[in-house]
Formats: C-alpha cells, structure tokens, sequence
C-alpha cells in the first residue's frame, strides 16, 4: 500500500540551516529569516487567517477555512518537496487541532475535511489523523485534494483496519462499517486515475478483496486482473485462491471465458472448469476453451458436441497433423541421423582410435537421438527405414529401447504409429515385443481417442509371464494415459500393487504408472496399497534403487495438493528408515511444487546443509535440491533466488548434494537455455566427480532441450572428445545432444504454458521421473533400466503459435514474435513484447517469448498466443486502398 | 565437501578419474591439465564489461517500480531468499569454518606468485596457458598463464602481475580506472547548498527535477510513464550561478558527483581527449547513480567547421565522442549530465538537441528581488554600520551580476579593514561599487559616454 508522502527532509533543512545561523550571528536590520519579501507576507498572511480560524465566531472561521482551503488546493508547488502553505501551517498545526476540538458543529465537517488533509504531511506517522479527521469529516470531494491525497488516505484506512482487528479479534462488518463506506468512495476516484494496482491494494488490505469486482469494466478489467494474478502468486494457500477466484469472476463479468478458463485451470477446481466450460454461447470460443482444454490434459465431456468436434479438440487428435503441418512449413520434414546431430566432423578428431570402445552403448545413444529428433515425424533413417535393419544391431535391453523408440518416432499420430507398432509384436525376442508395447504407450502419450486402444491392446500382457512384456506393458499404460484417472486402467494394475509376491520392478513400476495416471487426485485406494508395499517388503527389497519409484507416485498422487498431503507425509516417516527419509521429501516437494512457497525451501535448505556421517542413509539429501527446484519453479524470482542458493551448496555442501545441483539447475530452467545457467553448468560438467559432472551434461540437454541452442550444442560437441574415452560420459553427452535437438527444435519439455502461467502436472511428472531417474544415473539409467527416459515423452509439446480459422483449417497471418514484458502495474499502454520479429504463422516460440498478430484484419479469440489459436474475422477492418 | 583435502587441485590427473570413489575433490583446475583433451571453454577476449559484481550474484529485478503490494510482496520474497542464505551461510560457517583452509591457499598463491612481482601488460592471448606479454622495458616474452589466474578477466591490454624469473603471468592488477578520471571525482560535498543561493527558484526546480529526482523518485516519473530528462544545460552571463547551482547540486546528492571543466578534456596527443571522455562515461556508469557536471563546456563544444590545424580537429573529435556518450548507441543507465556554460549560442547544435541535453536552464542577471535576496546572503555574516541601506544599490540600474555583488560585498569590508573599523559603512559600499564596476567596464569610466 502506498505509504503517505515522506515530508522531504531537503526543505526543511534548508530552512533550519537558516535559522541556525541566524541564531549565531546576531546580524543587522537584514533578518529576513531567510525569507523574501514575499514569503514573509504570504507567511503573516496564512497566520492571520489561522488566528481567524481560532477566533469563535462560526461565520470568520468559516470564512477562514475556506480561504485555507483554496490555499492549499492553488498550491502547484514542486514534485516532491512540500509547499509553501503548509510549510507555514506546520507551528500551528497543534493549535488548529485545539481549535477544531470546540469549533461550533456547523464548521466541524469542513474543519476536519482541512486538518484530514494537513495530517498528510504533518501528523504523526503513527496517529493516523488522516483517516481520523476523515471518518470525522465525511467524505465528500475527496477528488479535490488529488491523488497524493487520496493513496495517502488510502494507507491509513489499511492501517486503521489493521489497528482495529489487532485490538478486535473477531472483528464484524459492523465494527469497520465507516472504514468501508469510504473505501467505496475511493475506489472509484483511483480507478479513475488509472490506478487500479491502488485499488486493488486497498482492498487486500482492508480484507474485502471481492469489491474489486464491481468496479470492473470493460476498460480496465485486463489491468485489475493482470495485477491481482500476479499478487496471488506471492501469497500463501488459502489467500492465492481466493485472490484467483476473484480475477476469475471478473473474467466472466467481463464475458472472457477464455481467460477465465485459464484462470479455473490454475486453480485446479474441476466444477469451476467444466462451468466455464458451458458457456456455448460462442461456438468458436468454446472451440478455443477445448483446445485449451486439451492442452492443459483435462478431459471434460461436451455436453451438445454433435459432430465430435470438442471432444477430439479436448483430446488432442489433432496435434500430430498440427505438428506435421508446422514442420511442413517450417521445412524440417526430412529425418535426421544420429550423426547430423553429434557433427563430429566439426570435432578436432584426434581420438579416432579410441572410438567405438563400446558400440552397445554408442548404439543405445544412437537410438534415444534418433527417437529425439525424429520425435512425432514418423520418419527416420534407422528405425522406419526398412533396409537398415538397426534393431537388430542391438542387445538385450537395448533392443527393448530401440523398439520403444518408434513410439516417440509416431509420437501423437495414433493412427500410424499403432499400425507400424503392431508389427514388432509379433516379434519372436521378447525384448521387442516389450519394447514394442512401451511404444504403444508413448504413441498416445498426450492424446486421448474415443476408442482405448491402449488399454485394448496393452491390457493383455499385463499378466503376461514375460518379465519384460509386462514392463513394457505396465509402462506404456501409464505413459498413454497420464493424467486421465482412467478407472479401467487401475482395475487392470491394482492386483499388482496388492500382490505381495510380485518383484519389486514390476512392483514400482506399476506404482510409478499409477501415480502418473492419477497424478493430483489423491486417490485413497493407490496411496494404501503403495504405502502397504513400502510398509511389508523386507529392508533389503527396500534398498533396491527402484524403490524410488514407489515414492515418486506416491508424490505424484499428491502433486500440488500443499496441506492436505499432510498425513499421508506423516504415514511416511513411519517408514523403514532406510526409506522414510526419501519418501517424505518425495511427497512433501511434489505436494508444494511450483508453489514457490519459501518455508519449504527453507526446510530443504537446511537438510542440504547437514554434513552426514559416511554410510549414512543420505538419498534423500540430494531430493532435497530437487525439492528446492520443484517448489522454486513456478515464479521467475524463485527461480533466480533459488540459482544462487545453488551456488552456495556448491560452495559449502557434501558430495551428493552438489550432485544433484546441476540437475536441480535444469529442472529449473527446461527448454530455456540461459546463458549464466549454461556457463555454470558447463564448469560443472567438468567436474571430477563423475555424477557431477554426469548430471551437468544432462541438465544441459534439458535446458536446451528442442531449442537448437547453438551455444549448447558446441559445448556438447566439445564435451563429447573431452570424454571421448568415457563410455558412460559419452551416452550421457549424446542423450543431451539428443535432447536439445528434440524434434528438430520445435518441441519444448517446458512444464509451463500460457505466457507461464499455467503448471501442466503430467509433463512435470514426466520431468520429475527423469529427476529421480538422474539422481541414480549408474544404476538405472546406464544399466538396463534406460528405456525409463521414454518418460520424457510425457513433456514433449510442440512449441507452436499455430492460426487457425473458425474451422480449424490454417490460416497464415503475419505474427509479431518477440521477448515477453512484465507489464503488470505499469503506467499507460506499454508494449507487451520487446526486441519483436515478424514472421507469417506458424512460428515457433522461445520460452520466454510472446506472439502478437501483426494484422488488424483478424482477432484472436484467445488473448494468449500460444498453440492453436483461432482468429476470427475483424468486422471493423477495412482494406487499405491503395 | 572437499573440507579435508584443501589445496589438492595442483596435481594433474590424466583423463576424467575412472573410480567414483577416488576423487572427491571438487577443484576445477585439474581439468586444464589435461593431456590431449580441449579444456572446457573459457571466454577469451574482450568483452562488454559489466558494471559491478558478477551477473550471477546480482539480485533479479523488481518490477513494477511503482510503490504498490505487488512490488512489496516482491521484494519480502527476496529478502526471505536472502535470509535462508544467510542462514545457511551462517550455520555452514560454524559447522565448517572455512578460514584456516583459506589462510593456507592465500599462502600458497603467494608462494606460488613469489616477490617481486613485475607489471607488464599482456599482448596477446595464445591459447588457454599461453600468452604474449610485455613488460615496460624490453622486448616481449612468449609466457604461460598461472591456473590462479582468473582467465575470464583477462583480455588484451590490460595490466597483469609477472613472476620475476619465469615471467608467467600471477595475477590481474584489477584498478584500471584512468587516475585523470580518478580526480574527477567530488569526495568532499561542496559548502554550498541551495539555501546560499539567492533566487534562481525556477532554476533550482527544474535542475531537480530532470537530475535529483530521477536518481532518488524514478518511480514519480514511472507512475506516469514517462522517461525523465538526461542532462542538462545552465546558461547565462559570467557570474549568474550556473557553477554554484551546481556545487549546490553536489552538496546535496548522495549520487556519485563527477565534475569536469571543458579545457580539461582536451590533451596533448591525439584520441587522448576522447578516451578521457570515454573513460569518464565508464567510470559514472560504473558508480552509477552519478551526475557528470562539465563546466564551460564551450571550450570543446563549439560549432564545427572546417578545421586547418590538427589541434582544431582533435578538439572537434572530442566533441564528437561527447555527442556519442550523450546519447549514443548504449544506454547510459543512471547517469545525469549538467554542463554549463555562458555561450550558448556557439556551442554545437547537435551537443544540445533533446535527447543529449533535454532542459536548456537560462540563468539571467539578477532583479531587484534576487538581488536583494544575494546581498542578503553575503551580507548575512557581516557586521554593518547602522546607516548602511543596501536599496541603494539594489535599485540602481547597473547590471549587477551575483559575483559582482559578492565581490562589492568583499571590496566594502576590505576597505573598513583597511581603515581599522569593525563596521561596515554605506560609504564603503559605495566606494566598494564603483570601483567594481570600473573593473568590470574595463577602464572605462562610468558614465563617460553617456
């Protein structure tokens, strides 16, 4: 809240080293007190009409009230410093208050209304006289004192609202009524003066948030609403939603449904969703909220949805073609080789010799970049070309990823991908039928059909008696149907989960597919079984690496779910020790992640601080630093305050902390190469610490990951003949390479999207399940258990600005492309997006880059630019003649 | 980490270590001594140099600048990130001290550096330990790069620290503002404040307005959208106040006051004048918020023609690099520009365009009222006989500038000094006036021809 105006102290100086000298000097006729001629009558005139004001007569103090009055209000004085006026009021300040204390009731109002003003700058700072002789006063022409004026006030109501519950506990509208009628009187005099973020202030402070919205129109509801969003952000739970409700009534005051529908989605609340989601009055908005929709993975079934169209907009089956589509014109539809991506003829190729050294592992790198770049193009040059026969160039396990590449390969494009699928599952190695069923899964990663194909064709190897089968079963129906809260899938994978006898693979990984399918739903049913796992199997099971597995789908159940993850992280520390530890931080950082919430981070801190005892159970240490990401994600100064922490853990703390720090650093910034992160993480992926520095490479392929960052890629390049001998290094350095050129940079694993407001739960999930992955890099991700990293398929989005008209067909349109700008409380009608590019549509965005339409002929019936965006015709367009 | 094996980072180790379990440490410099390999990347080269500590340690910033909640609530999430730095540090500290290991490396890079040590400038880099580097005297030396030295503030020209035998580079001399710059700088805030200056009201606001406020209010000038002036330009007769508004300026800022006269700008030999201003630019962007004050700034800013003498040129280049820093292609950040001048009308159009110089401030003689108000001022500490009536002189029709009224002032006490009075008398003013205004028409009698 703005605090009144500081007296500036310059003034009064000035006036006092005057005096001071004066005083010291006793000088001649020339005592002017410093003042001119003119000053000194302007003086002797305010105290003449001030001993006016004192006398009793009501009529000369009413007289000299009002000569007061227009004093001030002629007063054009200086910007900050005080005027004149008042400068010569100030001694007689104590004594105007005597008066007003028996001044006749006729001139009381006008009296305080004056002394209400002169307690801007010469009361007390904690009196509150401003309000005081205000409530005193009543509140009539409150505009005529000005703005200054006005916010002054303003602080004081807070102030004396705050002072008023302090003393009153349970305080009732009655008791503050007064204060309220004048808040309402303000209001509307700082909506005015374009100063909406006041307005807003004022009534957080006094606790009556929701009158915002009446105030709201159609001119300044963007403003109102910007601003209180970005307030939310910094409150605690329950305060931020109910910030948040408001701003979503005030959208749907304001008939934007769409942005409203932002809104309900932020809160997570499936009523508010399906609710904004009815408002069909607009066919095409509605369109647009299903795409919305459909990004955001909520499905919701449309109630008058004749021909299907919402619904297979809600379930995204049109964002292969999409994809394609911009591929097809932004010309990168012809496949990529391994090769094309590591360049290694820009390498200084000294170490030629040392090459191949172990070609299942330069193979297996060969696959997952392969799988990367081609990702959703549904052609390649090792996988679907027919002669190269590169499945069978692979080994055990690695055959298993090989096959499940082709998943990524068809990625979104259910149609083909099942069709090219379903050969190999007539394949007579196992490891290829496995990984044929894993792709299946990545093939409807993101996209939900009518027919559960999935289910159909996955359901019958869940029991299979092929150890591999059934993962690649199990994994590929939590991958197809993250984030549905699909019934008939938990029905097939609960047995599993309840069967004491099982291994504890298959154990965590149906546990891991569990929590991803009914990730933030807090379903009581797999949270009892899960912890019924971890509770009966012995302590040697319990140390087995894929245990992580079962605790990260237990935070995966309660992701975003802050205070009521509550018992069930008490459940947890009852846990086995070896366990406990591990557990609870996995479900405490999902339940608060994005959140930014800083007590939690504290608490992380502190265990990243321990220095623990050697052979100490410290898995959970490095959780921590994951932690600390996962919550500081969410706002850009979180992110930025949490890097430096970063550094001090660096500094400070124990080996396995530091570990995980260059993978924290990544999770933080994905699909955003920054150039400080790289610099830091390019040292660290120098490290002597294999797993520092392991990590590091990895964190540099997400940071990049399908951004074609040329800056990373060189560093990569150089990182692959620094470890040219390093088997494990080289797969990591060629995953990375893999990554940041992952559908030939135009797909992003940002969690966030629509302008980074909104947190989308499955792709964090698939991001955090290759957290957990990384943190054991040698004993899942380089022995057999890669395939694991298919996971990422869960945050692969295409980052496309896509145009299209009232039919969905596409439209190209000429897009401004350019640097977002906070422009939140900001004066006038500054731009939104800097350093801008104008491109025809499609284009593909930056992480932090904003689109605009660069033609008035059409609208965009979305406000953000972002995915699918429908335009409609602009009616008020007229051609320019030429 | 790292804690029990301080300063192992000076061995080699060929190749990443293969064992996970033998090496723990955690320094970099191993890395570098790497057989066959490339060492990791190390920006070389001149760069942008970034004003203050490192990007990394610099805190995010905070927008809207507008005093609201929103910026509030910003500003307490940055101070709790603080805190639990703090608090980590703290508690790191305790646990850990890290004090003794640090005494013990500072002593081997001391070691490591030995006594004396050469200053020399580096030349040129060769590749990540190599580099050309000459000393004052003598040819140059093909030399190595200590891996104490820290490589990405190294680039050509600066002036490094040599091993007295061997000549390899140990360190980075890290002073290198101009000791001319130096100088500029007001550390003493001058005596005078706006309260010794009599009048010029309308010039003290507007000199506040476009250089005092925007570097203590920049929100007033946020709130309403608009960019607040550059710099200014004083102007007017010899002895108006333009330098003492100035020094007024000074007193009163807390901002970084460096101050300039025109002349000074020009040197000796050619593109030394427009590295000075070069530098000088630098140097209040670095202290930034700063305020440049360059009086008589006719002296170099006099309109261009063409020039026949090679000093003319050189005059007219430095100008030229004037006009660049003024409003040039980089944004010059907090820097507030005052120049002064009592010709305004020489100086070229291109220096004093908006946008250079936004507010071209007119210092005019004194009216009766300024007058009054100056010989007030000067009058203040003096002790005057009763029959003195300053109204006299305040009412005559002479163009009395504030100077000349202190020097009248100053002329009337010697002459009381000189006949051993204490007081001041109206006849020592009168004197006191003729004979200033005699000087000031110089030798020309008043009146003479009238």
């Amino acid at each position: 809240m703005t605090t009144p105006p500081e007296v500036p102290v310059q003034d009064n100086k000035d006036n006092n080293d005057n005096k001071d000298k004066k005083v010291v000097k006793g000088k001649g006729k020339v005592d002017l007190n410093a003042l001119s001629e003119e000053d000194e009558k302007y003086k002797q005139d305010i105290e003449m009409i001030i001993e006016r004001v004192c006398e009793n007569d009501e009529n000369i103090q009413k007289t000299a009230l009002d000569q007061i009055r227009s004093e001030l209000t002629q007063e054009t004085g200086t910007v900050t410093s005080v005027p004149k006026s008042l400068k010569f009021i100030k001694p007689h300040y104590d004594r105007l208050k005597e008066t007003y204390a028996k001044a006749p009731a006729s001139n009381k109002k006008n009296f305080a209304q004056l002394l209400s003003v002169l307690a801007m700058t010469l009361g007390k700072e904690d009196e509150r006289e401003i309000i005081k002789y205000r409530l005193e006063g009543g509140d009539e022409d409150l505009q005529n004192w000005g703005h200054e004026y006005i916010s002054a006030l303003a602080g004081e109501v807070g102030k004396e609202f705050d002072h008023r519950s302090l003393s009153n506990p349970d305080l009732k509208d009655t008791d503050v009524e007064d204060l309220l009628e004048l808040t309402k009187k303000l209001i509307p005099s700082m909506i005015k003066n374009n100063a909406e973020p006041e307005a807003c202030d004022l009534l957080l402070e006094i606790e009556r948030p929701k009158l915002i919205i009446d105030y709201s129109e159609p001119t300044n509801y963007k403003r109102i609403c910007d601003y209180l969003e970005s307030v939310a952000k910094y409150q605690l739970t329950p305060d931020d939603i109910e910030i948040r409700r408001i701003v979503y009534d005030v959208y749907t005051k304001q008939n934007k449904y769409i942005d409203a529908l932002r809104i309900a989605l932020l809160l997570n609340d499936r009523d508010l969703i399906k609710e904004t989601f009815s408002h069909n009055e607009d066919k095409v908005v509605q369109k647009q909220m299903a795409i919305m929709l459909g990004r955001a993975f909520v499905k919701l079934e449309p109630e008058d949805d004749e021909d299907g169209s919402l619904s297979s907009l809600i379930g995204n089956t049109k964002l292969s073609e999409h994809y394609l589509y911009l591929a097809k014109e932004l010309d990168s539809l012809d496949p990529k080789t391994p090769e094309d991506i590591y360049k290694s003829h820009l390498n200084e190729n000294r170490s030629t010799l040392s090459q191949n050294i172990d070609s299942a592992k330069q193979n297996l790198a060969a696959t997952f970049v392969n799988g990367f770049v081609n990702a959703g193009y549904g052609t390649d040059k090792l996988m679907t070309d027919e002669g190269s026969r590169w499945l069978y160039r692979n080994k055990d396990h690695g055959m298993m990823s090989a096959a499940a590449s082709l998943g990524l390969l068809y990625l979104w494009n259910v149609d083909e991908g099942l069709a090219e699928v379903d050969k190999y599952l007539y394949s007579v190695e196992d490891f290829i039928k496995g990984g044929a069923l894993l792709a299946l899964g990545i093939v409807n990663a993101g996209v939900r059909s009518e027919v559960d194909a999935a289910l159909a064709l996955l359901g019958d190897y869940i029991e299979s008696d092929k150890h591999d089968l059934r993962v690649g079963a199990i994994l590929g129906l939590g991958i197809a149907y993250a984030g549905s809260a699909h019934e008939d899938v938990n029905e097939q994978l609960m047995p599993i989960l309840a069967d004491g006898d099982q291994p504890i693979e298959i154990v965590a990984f149906t546990a891991l597919s569990l929590g991803l399918i009914f990730v933030g739903t807090a379903n009581d049913d797999i949270t009892e079984a899960i912890v019924q796992v971890l509770m009966e199997r012995d302590e040697k099971t319990l140390s087995n690496t894929l245990v992580r597995y079962l605790c990260l789908a237990l935070g995966f159940l309660f992701l975003g779910k802050q205070d009521a993850a509550k018992p069930i992280i008490e459940t947890t520390k009852t846990l086995n020790a070896k366990i406990a530890g591990y557990c609870e931080l996995t479900v405490e950082t999902c339940a608060y992640a994005g959140t930014g919430n800083v007590l939690k981070v504290q608490q992380l801190l502190k265990i990243c601080g321990e220095h623990l005892e050697e052979g100490k159970e410290n898995r959970h240490q490095a959780l921590a630093v994951i932690g600390i990401a996962t919550i500081a994600m969410g706002e850009e100064l979180g992110t930025e305050m949490a890097t430096r922490s970063f550094d001090h853990l660096l500094q400070y703390a124990d080996v396995n902390v530091k570990r995980a720090v260059p993978l924290a650093l990544g999770l933080m910034n994905v699909s955003n190469p920054k150039m400080t992160v790289m610099d830091t993480l390019s040292k660290l992926s120098h490290d002597s610490d294999a797993e520092v520095a392991q990590g590091a490479i990895m964190a540099l392929g997400l940071i990049g990951a399908g951004t074609n960052n040329a800056r990373a890629a060189q560093m990569l390049r150089q990182l692959s003949t620094y470890y040219a001998k390093e088997s494990s290094h080289l797969l990591v350095v060629r995953i990375a390479q893999g990554l940041l050129f992952a559908g030939k940079g135009l797909i992003s694993l940002s969690p966030y999207f629509y302008d980074r407001t909104l947190l989308q739960p499955v792709v964090l999930c698939g991001l955090l399940t290759t957290m957990h992955t990384c943190l054991d890099l040698k004993k899942i991700l380089l022995s057999q258990y890669h395939y694991l990293l298919y996971h990422l398929s869960l945050a692969m989005r295409p980052r496309m600005m896509i145009t299209v008209d009232e039919d969905m067909n596409p439209l190209p349109v000429s897009v401004r492309v350019g640097t977002a700008v906070d422009t939140v409380a900001q004066a006038g009608r500054p731009k939104t997006i800097t350093g801008f590019q104008t491109h025809n549509s499609p284009v593909i965005l930056q992480f932090d880059d904003r689109a605009e339409l660069g033609t008035e002929k059409y609208l965009s019936v979305s406000t953000i630019l972002e995915g699918v965006v429908i335009l409609k015709k602009n009616p008020d367009y007229v051609e320019e003649q030429e | 980490m790292g804690n029990a094996q301080g300063g192992q980072g000076m061995e080699g180790l060929g190749g990443p270590p293969q064992n996970p379990n033998q090496k723990k440490e955690d320094d970099k410099k191993k890395k570098e001594k790497k057989k066959f390999e490339p060492p990791p990347p190390s920006r070389v080269g001149r760069k942008k140099r970034r004003k203050g500590p490192q990007i990394a340690a610099k805190l995010p910033e905070v927008t809207p600048i507008a005093k609201c909640k929103l910026r509030l609530m910003k500003l307490d999430r940055i101070k709790d990130y603080l805190l639990m730095e703090q608090e980590f540090i703290t508690n790191q500290e305790q646990l850990n001290p890290k004090e003794a290991s640090a005494e013990q490396e500072r002593n081997m890079v001391d070691d490591l550096r030995g006594t004396p040590m050469g200053v020399g400038t580096l030349e040129e880099i060769i590749d990540d330990n190599h580099a050309i580097v000459s000393s004052s005297v003598g040819p140059e030396y093909y030399v190595s790069i200590l891996s104490i030295v820290d490589k990405d503030q190294l680039e050509p020209g600066c002036s490094i620290l040599m091993h007295n035998k061997m000549l390899s580079i140990v360190g980075i001399l890290q002073d290198e503002v101009d000791p001319m710059v130096s100088v500029m700088k007001v550390d003493k805030a001058p005596l005078e404040s706006y309260a010794s200056i009599g009048g010029l009201e309308t010039q003290i606001q507007e000199i506040k307005e476009a250089v005092e406020y925007p570097l203590t209010h920049p929100e007033l000038y946020e709130d309403i959208g608009i960019k607040p002036p550059k710099g200014v330009i004083l102007y007017g007769e010899p002895g108006t106040g333009k330098t003492l508004l100035a020094k007024a300026v000074a007193h009163h800022t807390s901002a970084t006051f460096l101050r300039v006269v025109g002349s000074e700008l020009i040197q000796k030999y050619l593109g030394d004048g427009p590295k000075l201003v070069r530098e000088l630019f630098r140097v209040a962007e670095e202290m930034a918020p700063s305020i440049v004050f360059i009086d008589e700034i006719d002296a170099v800013g006099t309109k261009r023609y063409d020039a026949s003498s090679g000093g003319e040129r050189e005059i007219q280049r430095t100008m030229l690099e004037l006009l660049n820093q003024l409003d040039g292609f980089d944004s010059r950040g907090d820097v507030k520009v005052i120049m002064a001048t009592n010709r305004i009308e020489s100086l070229d159009p291109a220096l004093i365009r908006p946008g250079r110089i936004d507010r071209k401030i007119k210092f005019p003689l004194p009216d009766s009222k300024t007058k009054r108000m100056i010989f007030d001022i000067h009058t203040r500490r003096m002790n005057l006989a009763t029959d003195v009536n300053l109204e006299e002189f305040i009412m005559t029709k002479d163009d009395l500038s504030g100077a000349d009224i202190k020097a009248v002032c100053t002329e009337a006490g010697l002459l009381a000094l000189r006949e051993r009075r204490m007081q001041v008398t109206q006849a020592d003013f009168k004197k006191a006036k003729e004979k200033v205004l005699y000087k000031k028409t110089q030798n020309v009698p008043e009146g003479l021809y009238l």
